[in-house]
């Protein structure tokens, strides 16, 4: 229980160092917004695989009110896409953004395949062990698609600039 | 118990109504607004439930989730898009501030319906007023973030 607490607190204050170090000042807004759509996602997505008993989350922040994992699909998650997305290059061939994906993606299922193996932050009930690649790499492609559409025609951002003056 | 969830499912086909009005030059902001409204929602949803201030006896994935999922994910965000979509810019204070007082107003006064003649929600310690407040409160951070996001824009 205690390895459990310490790791959800080293989740906000690495997602908080991370958020300062990785998203530059002039991007906060890009990040937010790529934070929330994950967030959105996640959320959303996990809603279901928990219903369905794909996987669950024995430890937990609010263990009354949901059996979700609030750090994890609110906070930790979100941040680690927001890294993902700021710091993708735009201008690069199609291979090398493939393989910025894929690295990403094989880190993020490999940090959660640890959690599920060596804590009760998370547990799988029938997922094969690449199920979890598919899922999250799921999660981060439909967040960056929306994300990109966000941000596709710069002339509609200007008239939402006029109308909140 | 059926009226209830004829009560959710119109829900739905309202709030995704409310959707389809959204002028097409607006969308960002709506989407920025009901994504925004969400990280509100969802934590203080989750508060409000685990102290048991509130109760949704009837509710969606409720095996796994004893918040109002169809209120906190979908409707009240909905909801607040709409809020941003049409708020009343360049009027007088006094006007925007009837406009967050209609809105507010409003849906507390549905909320408190829905409290007294359906199983969708039940207050335990729980007052009209402090739905008022919260609901307000939200409103207006969610505005304030949303002219930061709209302010400059970096792209």
């Amino acid at each position: 229980m205690l390895i459990e607490r310490l790791i959800l607190v080293a989740m906000w204050l690495f997602g908080f160092v991370g958020l300062i170090l990785f998203i530059p000042r002039k991007e906060r807004r890009k990040g937010f917004l790529s934070l929330l759509m994950f967030q959105t996602f996640v959320w959303l997505c996990d809603m279901f695989a928990f219903q369905y008993n794909l996987m669950s989350a024995p430890v937990r922040e609010f263990p009354k009110a949901t059996d979700l994992p609030l750090t994890i699909d609110y906070f930790f998650y979100p941040v680690l896409f927001s890294i993902f997305y700021i710091n993708k290059k735009v201008n690069r061939s199609l291979s090398s953004k493939i393989t910025y994906f894929c690295v990403w993606i094989s880190g993020v299922s490999i940090f959660d395949n640890v959690i599920e193996r060596y804590t009760d932050l998370l547990k799988y009930k029938i997922s094969p062990w690449y199920g979890m690649w598919i899922y999250i790499g799921f999660l981060f492609f439909v967040s960056q698609f929306c994300c990109n559409w966000f941000y596709k025609d710069r002339s509609l951002f200007q008239v939402e600039r006029l109308e909140t003056k | 118990m059926n009226m209830e969830w004829w009560i959710l499912f119109s829900v739905y086909v309202v709030a995704t109504g409310i959707l389809f009005f959204i002028p097409k030059k607006k969308r960002r902001l709506a989407v920025v607004a009901f994504l925004f409204k969400q990280i509100i929602t969802f934590f203080w949803g989750l508060v409000a439930v685990e102290l048991g201030l509130l109760e949704y006896p009837i509710r969606l994935f409720a095996s796994i989730n004893r918040t109002s999922f169809t209120y906190e994910f979908y409707a009240f965000p909905v909801i607040c898009a709409a809020f941003n979509v049409w708020y009343p810019n360049g009027r007088s204070p006094l006007f925007q501030w009837g406009y967050y007082v209609g809105y507010t107003t409003v849906l507390t006064i549905v909320e408190v319906i829905i409290e007294k003649y359906t199983l969708l929600i039940n207050y335990i310690h729980w007052e009209w007023y402090i739905t008022w407040i919260t609901v307000c409160l939200s409103f207006f951070i969610a505005r304030k973030f949303c002219v930061w996001f709209f302010a400059k824009v970096s792209v």
